[in-house]
């Protein structure tokens, strides 16, 4: 990210000149408290907001040249998890994840193949039939991690994932994103979660007023 | 267990809601495409009526007297040519004998009519067209008018007014029927649009999710251009219904009936018709649904 601006309606400055470089294979904490810019920061990168100045890069890419029709392309690289999981509640926790490799494409006999192995990856191999709100919070926030991580992207954007989360279970949450990051994939996990923050000493970007205040590795949440 | 029973209504009130707009989508289309499939079917029955009408409109026949020579003959063709009104490339002359075997053929069903001729009472005959049908009546005058030739032009006949006369109102009926026909299609194609709107704010969160997994601008797209084209396709079905009950019922009783009007549908009309009649509910369907994504997909 070079220099990124967002400047929402009426002047409000969500991000203001944020310059920062995150590696292949990181796996960084985005601190800071609500509306300093965190959620802006991964819609930016999934192109769900444009910036207003700047230069986005991933893997060497420019995302702000990027042609409409190329977006979803980027979007399969990129895995999401949120705060309010965004599953379906139509559907059962294995066509929850199926759909995430059908919309890509892939068949109906790969889907059943690979989405129950991931499903057990993240211990859920036993509900494929359940629906959604059949789950506690930490079991559908793993049944959307499972989704984010079934097209293996190389990176993985989670936005608050344990805050629907029993703080109990909250940090299984983020062991299963630790893992997935030990298999290769960049996370970046924005959080307003001091302990979980500061029980996994990961780099941490801490954010305010939509700039960045402190950047370290092996960082801690630092807000009192 | 109240949950469960509030989403249940809700569901139920939002997908009666789309089919009551549903149906009228489809009754729409099904009216604009019915009407579309009577005024053409109108049509070709009417202009049949008019090609098999002994005289067309715009033609005029000249008949000689038996007693003109064959230098009048000449010169009657060269002065019917030299009218300016007068297509030249349509005039034809027409002797008793061939007049006959016309008259004969065409009559073939009633032979009592010519079995007992045995002189041929059927005069020599130019047959002209005029090159606009509105100058028959100055064409007849300029003939008549001409007097070098009056002792040996024994009639002038042209198309009945009647006739012509029908054929101004086909024509405004034809004009009114397209309009018609065109403004339904619209309303139809904004109802399609409605329903798909309706169904896109239903499943808004779902396409929302489809969107962040990488779904494609026309994957998303697809399922909302069939519900339309399929309205569409329905309610064309329902219209070539119509339609063929009408023919059945209406129109093939009147060709029966009124045999002296030589009422006719060509042969060929409804194979042409009726796969355009589907084509058309199709693309009311895609235009409607095209819209509709158009304005409240933004991908």
């Amino acid at each position: 990210m070079r220099r990124v601006t967002k400047v929402y309606k009426g002047n409000v400055y969500a991000l203001e000149d944020v310059t920062v470089d995150i590696e292949r294979g990181e796996f960084t904490f985005l601190v800071g408290p609500s509306g300093s810019g965190k959620s802006t920061f991964i819609k930016l990168l999934i192109k769900e907001e444009e910036p207003t100045g700047g230069q986005i890069y991933i893997a060497d890419t420019n995302i702000n040249q990027m042609r409409k029709w190329k977006v979803p392309y980027l979007r399969r690289k990129i895995g999401c998890v949120f705060q309010d999981f965004k599953l379906l509640p139509h559907k059962t926790v294995y066509q929850n994840v199926a759909y995430a490799m059908e919309v890509t494409g892939k068949s109906h006999r790969v889907a059943e193949q690979q989405v129950p192995e991931v499903l057990k990856l993240v211990g859920l191999g036993h509900k494929l039939d359940a629906f959604p709100d059949e789950l506690s919070g930490g079991e559908q926030q793993r049944v959307a991690i499972a989704r984010a991580f079934i097209n293996r992207p190389p990176i993985l954007l989670a936005d608050e994932p344990t805050g629907n989360v029993d703080p109990s279970l909250a940090e299984g949450v983020v062991r299963l994103l630790e893992r997935i990051n030990a298999a290769g994939t960049t996370v970046i996990m924005a959080t307003h979660d001091k302990e979980i923050v500061n029980a996994f000493r990961k780099r941490v970007i801490a954010l305010e007023n939509g700039r960045i205040i402190r950047d370290q590795d092996r960082g801690v949440y630092g807000y009192e | 267990m109240n949950k469960i029973g509030y989403f249940v209504s809700e569901t139920w009130v939002s997908l009666r809601k789309n089919l009551i707009l549903a149906v009228a989508a489809i009754a729409v289309v099904a009216v604009s495409l019915g009407i579309l499939g009577l005024v053409v079917m109108g049509w070709n029955m009417f202009s049949n009526m008019i090609k098999n009408a002994e005289r067309k409109v715009g033609e005029v026949d000249v008949y000689l007297s038996d007693l003109t020579t064959e230098e009048e003959r000449a010169a009657i063709e060269a002065f019917l040519v030299g009218i300016p009104e007068v297509d030249p490339a349509t005039v034809v002359y027409k002797d008793k004998e061939t007049a006959l075997r016309e008259f004969k053929e065409r009559f073939k069903e009633q032979p009592e009519l010519w079995e007992y001729i045995d002189e041929n009472p059927l005069p020599n005959s130019y047959e002209l067209m005029t090159k606009d049908p509105k100058d028959v009546g100055v064409v007849v005058g300029v003939i008549s008018n001409e007097a070098t030739y009056r002792e040996r032009i024994e009639d002038i006949k042209s198309a009945s007014s009647a006739i012509e006369k029908l054929e101004n109102i086909f024509d405004k009926f034809r004009q009114i029927g397209i309009i018609g026909v065109i403004a339904l299609a619209i309303i139809a194609i904004l109802l399609v649009s409605v329903t798909i709107q309706v169904a896109i704010f239903a499943r808004r969160k779902e396409i929302g999710i489809m969107k962040l997994v990488g779904a494609t601008n026309w994957f998303i797209r697809w399922p909302f251009i069939m519900e339309g084209v399929s309205e569409g396709l329905v309610g064309s079905l329902l219209a070539i219904l119509v339609a063929l009950a009408v023919k059945v019922w209406i129109l093939d009783k009147l060709i029966e009936n009124l045999q002296f009007l030589r009422l006719s549908l060509s042969p060929g009309l409804l194979p042409v018709l009726i796969p355009c009649m589907i084509i058309g509910g199709i693309v009311i369907g895609a235009l409607g649904s095209t819209y509709a994504l158009g304005r409240f997909l933004e991908v």
